[in-house]
């Protein structure tokens, strides 16, 4: 008996055909039965609240004010008609594009190097612990230690013998919190890479070198193509966390100087609880959810593609 | 067919067992201690206070302090709910939208007339009226549309500190008390070179009250204002004079750098670590500065004035206030909480506690006789006046970043002081 | 002349050395200054010039941690929590990212679109209609309250990872089980998942750190001290007036300390070399 990849094994097994109908049925039933528990958990306790906060965007006066009204769409019109708010969405993108991008090359890198061959096995141990050291702290004390390290009077530039605001000056502010969400977040990349490359078959490996090629074209034509499924996972879940990244950015900088850290997620959090307008706050997020809402369109129709 | 080790089912049992094991404990009763606010018999309330006070106080001293509440008031219990400062605004606001709202909450000055007019916290001058609460002592009351919402418990006065050796070293004998004075000593020390500045102004954006602790106190301190009849009016002189002044201290450099993030507490350590010679800042810190580093030697004075002029001066300040929850069932225990805080015994002892000056006039913390610093400081408080004009606006913080915002761009070069001026009038006026 | 193969790999184990130092410094280096400063006084964290370690090294700020009971209680907290959260969010992830990856069904792609998006509201505005769920289901201020929520701002990273990994293992390996007669659940237990033990393992340190670091709804959904978690702790340290920075850096220290040594214990899954190779039929 072959091993053709047939809808229905069992039909091979037993020697009795179903119905198209029937196997369909089945499959979803079957699947249905293994995500009963995600959809139950999720569909209580996250669409719930999500769908409340949308209902709030069409809203004013709503959480606290006794009498919510309905305002049709005047709330989408006042948020993207407030340059603030397209400023912020520059801002997160410039911010999550280039972290994202980081995080992949810096992740990628180290998990190349942590899997070389060249490396003993004590070695390999004490880097791998050193590298996920940023991934350990919580988002607050990361805040506090980086502004620590960089105040103009700090360790960074104590060590770099400059006298530079890293954080407090308009043009560099952007880039800095960009750095310091790469350090926070590459370790991300890196252990999650690790681990799909302990996948590839080593026989792929040997293959390509007996065939000549070098270890450059390796990477290009081994390994990158079987990391794919995980790097493209990786990459959009790192882009909407990173598009959701506040305390980091509220603790260093508050948005500040002037707008040029501002991002949708302090822009979000200053109409909540500064202007404390919550119907304004829940447009800005319905209309992060649904810029978030592309991508993963996106990524699904990518996976319906591969299968 | 791929056999499976017997490492691997191992492990699997193990994971399923462990499953297990954390599933029972975690969902079997792993519930955190209950409030329980109900009345049981014979009438016993507990009631919650919410407020970020008690790790700021020394170990214990707090609670010992509500402890001696419970004693007087039989049937009345107090949970003290702690939590961090920075959060604590989103905190209150949850827990009223969500009915989870403690009893008695602390309060800053600059979120009350929200809360107000959302509906959060209770009208405590009807509760005075209710209760026969004689109002009398109370040194200030935070109003909105005519009735108290916020009694001021303990108040923490900003003053000037100057490191007295820092200035020496520059030439420079004595505290300033005008402006120019000031100006000509912040230049000089910052000329000393090194990592020496003349003067610190944390105008971050995050917690904004840099704009009202060191930037309208100027204008406050020459009895300036920034409202009119209790619109904004930031075009006038007064203020425009007092951000112009800051304006030519930036010029000149007599600024620490890092101004556009730094926050009060950063303040704080450039002038602890001797590297600033004046700084507007709380009383709080005194002990602060005082432990981290003995061996500096600082002043306390009040803030310069504009040149010639030598009427009252207005002294920036930030309180604890207390408030009572719109929507608790325990009014009446909630606001006998609060007249224990504001007793003259309990208010003095409260604010020796904490380093601060009363909520009650008649109150006077033990620190006054016996501290200099604390003794000048209260000198300058009681030939002053209190002012934050700030206290009671609508959407408070907003306005001071509004503000921030316009400064940051106006010293970066990007805009002038009148345009920045004007740019923010129409911020706030937009707001009221 | 080319380098010979032994020269070859002399230089690459320098070149490697060289990249592996770099990035070290890169890595470790604030969190060596995060360590250094929890042995300091608080006088000397801001002093210029910097000093590593100072003439008044103490553990002062580790007993205080250790001699307060509410801070213990803290990190039982996170601890309970965290565990909870991983066992039972893979447990649940496991099950979801079969279905994705060896089914078709109807809704599968709008069930995947909506598991990827739910994570791309932003917390803050989700915050006070989530905490009024809460508090109406009676999972206010309590370990399932915790446990449930972190589970779901687990699953979706979790389900997609866990998604992509299977997607790497070639479907005849299941098949080739159920050819036997097996049903899904051996297929998925037995062939696939002892297969994909690093991702597993990856997937789950991830999980148990979200959970460990996640500070925003442990404030909101707790209220009494007792059930507090360790980020909280470690802002409570922070002051209205000023905060305790050697405690601060001592506690995140601490905190580090569990997830760091689950890495350490697990990490030799990510180099048990389990390849999907050997189906190649």
């Amino acid at each position: 008996m072959s091993l053709r990849t047939t809808d229905d094994t069992e039909v091979i097994v037993t020697g009795v055909s179903l119905s198209r109908r029937r196997r369909q049925l089945r499959k979803t039933t079957e699947s249905y039965a293994f995500l009963s528990p995600t959809l139950i958990l999720l569909f209580v306790l996250m669409i719930v609240p999500i769908v409340m906060v949308i209902g709030y965007s069409f809203q004013d006066n709503v959480i606290l004010n006794k009498s919510p009204e309905f305002i049709g769409v005047a709330n989408y019109v006042e948020i993207l008609s407030d340059p603030g708010f397209w400023k912020a969405t520059g801002n997160t993108i410039l911010f999550t594009v280039a972290s994202v991008i980081a995080h992949l090359v810096l992740g990628l890198a180290f998990a190349m190097m942590l899997n070389s061959p060249l490396l003993g096995r004590f070695s390999r141990s004490f880097f791998r612990a050193l590298y996920i050291l940023p991934w350990l702290f919580t988002v607050a004390v990361i805040a506090v230690l980086w502004r620590m390290l960089l105040a103009p009077n700090g360790v960074v530039n104590f060590l770099l013998h400059t006298d530079i605001e890293w954080l407090a000056s308009p043009q560099l502010a952007l880039g800095t919190i960009i750095f310091i969400n790469i350090w926070a977040g590459y370790p991300f990349f890196m252990v999650s890479l690790l681990a799909g490359l302990q996948g590839i078959p080593n026989e792929l490996n040997e293959a390509a070198t007996v065939d000549g090629a070098g270890a450059v074209q390796r990477f290009w034509n081994v390994t990158i193509p079987q990391l794919r499924p995980i790097i493209v996972s990786l990459v959009l879940l790192d882009l909407i966390w990173t598009s959701q990244q506040f305390a980091l950015i509220w603790m260093t900088t508050g948005g500040g100087p002037i707008d040029v850290t501002e991002v949708l997620s302090t822009f979000t959090y200053k109409l909540a609880f500064a202007k404390y307008d919550f119907s304004l706050a829940a447009t800005s997020a319905v209309l992060v959810l649904a810029m978030s809402m592309v991508l993963a369109v996106f990524y699904v129709r990518h996976q319906k593609a591969r299968d | 067919m791929i056999t499976m080790g017997r490492g691997r089912r191992r492990i699997l049992t193990l994971a399923g067992a462990a499953t297990a094991a954390v599933s029972v404990l975690a969902i079997s009763g792993c519930s955190g201690s209950d409030a329980g606010t109900g009345d049981g018999d014979g009438g016993d309330v507990t009631i919650e206070f919410a407020q970020w006070w008690e790790p700021e106080l020394p170990d214990g001293e707090f609670r010992a302090l509500i402890d001696k509440f419970e004693d007087e008031n039989p049937g009345i219990t107090v949970e003290l709910v702690s939590g961090p400062y920075a959060s604590t605004k989103e905190q209150l606001f949850a827990g009223a939208a969500s009915g989870t709202m403690p009893d008695v909450v602390g309060l800053d000055g600059a979120w009350v007339n929200d809360f107000a007019s959302q509906g959060v916290i209770a009208d405590l001058s009807a509760l005075m009226k209710e209760y026969d609460y004689d109002d009398s002592d109370l040194a200030s009351q935070i109003q909105v549309d005519g009735s108290t919402y916020m009694i001021p418990v303990v108040n923490f006065v900003y003053p000037m500190f100057t490191n007295d050796a820092l200035l020496a070293q520059a030439g420079v004998t004595a505290p300033p008390t005008t402006r120019s004075e000031f100006a000509d000593a912040a230049a000089k020390v910052s000329a000393l070179g090194g990592d020496a500045s003349g003067w610190v102004l944390p105008l971050s954006l995050e917690a904004p009250n840099g704009v009202q602790n060191d930037v309208m106190s100027w204008v406050w301190a020459s009895g300036g204002s920034m409202l009119k009849d209790g619109q904004p009016d930031l075009t006038n002189d007064d203020v425009t004079s007092a951000v112009d002044f800051i304006g030519d201290l930036w010029d000149d450099g007599s600024i620490a750098s890092g101004s556009f993030t730094m926050k009060e507490q950063d303040k704080v350590e450039e002038f602890t670590n001797g590297r600033v010679g004046m700084m507007i800042d709380s009383l709080a810190h005194i002990n602060l500065i005082r432990e981290t580093n003995p061996d500096l030697t600082f002043s306390i004075s009040a803030l310069p004035a504009e040149d010639g002029y030598d009427g009252e001066r207005g002294i920036p300040y930030a309180s604890w206030g207390i408030g009572v929850a719109e929507n608790s069932e325990h009014k009446e225990a909630a606001f006998k909480l609060v007249e224990f805080l504001m007793s003259e015994d309990t208010n003095s002892e409260l604010s020796t506690m904490a380093k601060a000056f009363p909520g009650n006039s008649k109150s006077v913390p033990d620190f006054v006789n016996d501290d200099e610093l604390f003794k000048k400081a209260f000198e300058i408080y009681q030939a002053g006046y209190p002012a934050n004009e700030f206290t009671g606006l609508p959407v408070a913080e907003e306005l001071m970043r509004q503000l921030g915002e316009q400064l940051q761009a106006a010293f970066d070069g990007q805009q002038s002081i009148d345009d920045a001026l004007k740019k923010a009038q129409e911020a706030w006026k937009a707001e009221f | 002349m080319a380098l010979t193969v032994q020269n070859q790999r002399r230089a690459g184990k320098v070149a490697l050395m060289i990249g592996l130092i770099l990035g070290a410094v890169f890595a470790a280096g604030p969190v060596l200054w995060m360590l250094s400063s929890s042995f300091k006084s608080n006088t000397q964290i801001f002093e210029l010039p910097p000093r590593l370690i100072t003439d008044t090294f103490s553990f002062d700020a580790y007993a205080a941690i250790f001699t307060d009971p509410e801070t213990m209680r803290f990190f039982l907290n996170s601890y309970i929590v965290a565990g909870a959260v991983t066992v039972l969010t893979l447990l649940v992830a496991i099950q979801a990212a079969y279905a994705f990856s060896r089914f078709d069904f109807r809704g599968k792609r709008i069930l995947n679109v909506i598991i990827v998006s739910v994570q791309a509201v932003p917390p803050i505005t989700l915050l006070i209609p989530y905490f009024g769920l809460m508090v109406a289901l009676g999972l206010y201020n309590s370990y399932p309250g915790l446990i449930l929520t972190y589970m779901v701002f687990t699953l979706p990273y979790a389900i997609i990872m866990m998604t992509g990994y299977f997607n790497t293992l070639p479907k005849e390996l299941d098949e080739a089980v159920r050819v036997d007669g097996a049903g899904s659940m051996t297929a998925l237990w037995r062939v696939l998942v002892p297969i994909s033990i690093p991702g597993i393992v990856s997937i789950g340190i991830y999980t148990f750190m979200i959970a460990w670091n996640e500070y925003l709804f442990a404030l909101t959904l707790t209220r009494t001290i007792d059930m507090r978690t360790v980020p909280i702790g470690i802002q409570l340290l922070m002051g209205q007036h000023s905060y305790e920075w050697n405690q601060i850096m001592a506690m995140s220290v601490l905190g580090s300390i569990p997830v760091l040594i689950l890495f350490l214990f697990f990490q030799r899954y990510f180099i048990s070399g389990l390849t999907a190779g050997s189906v190649k039929s």
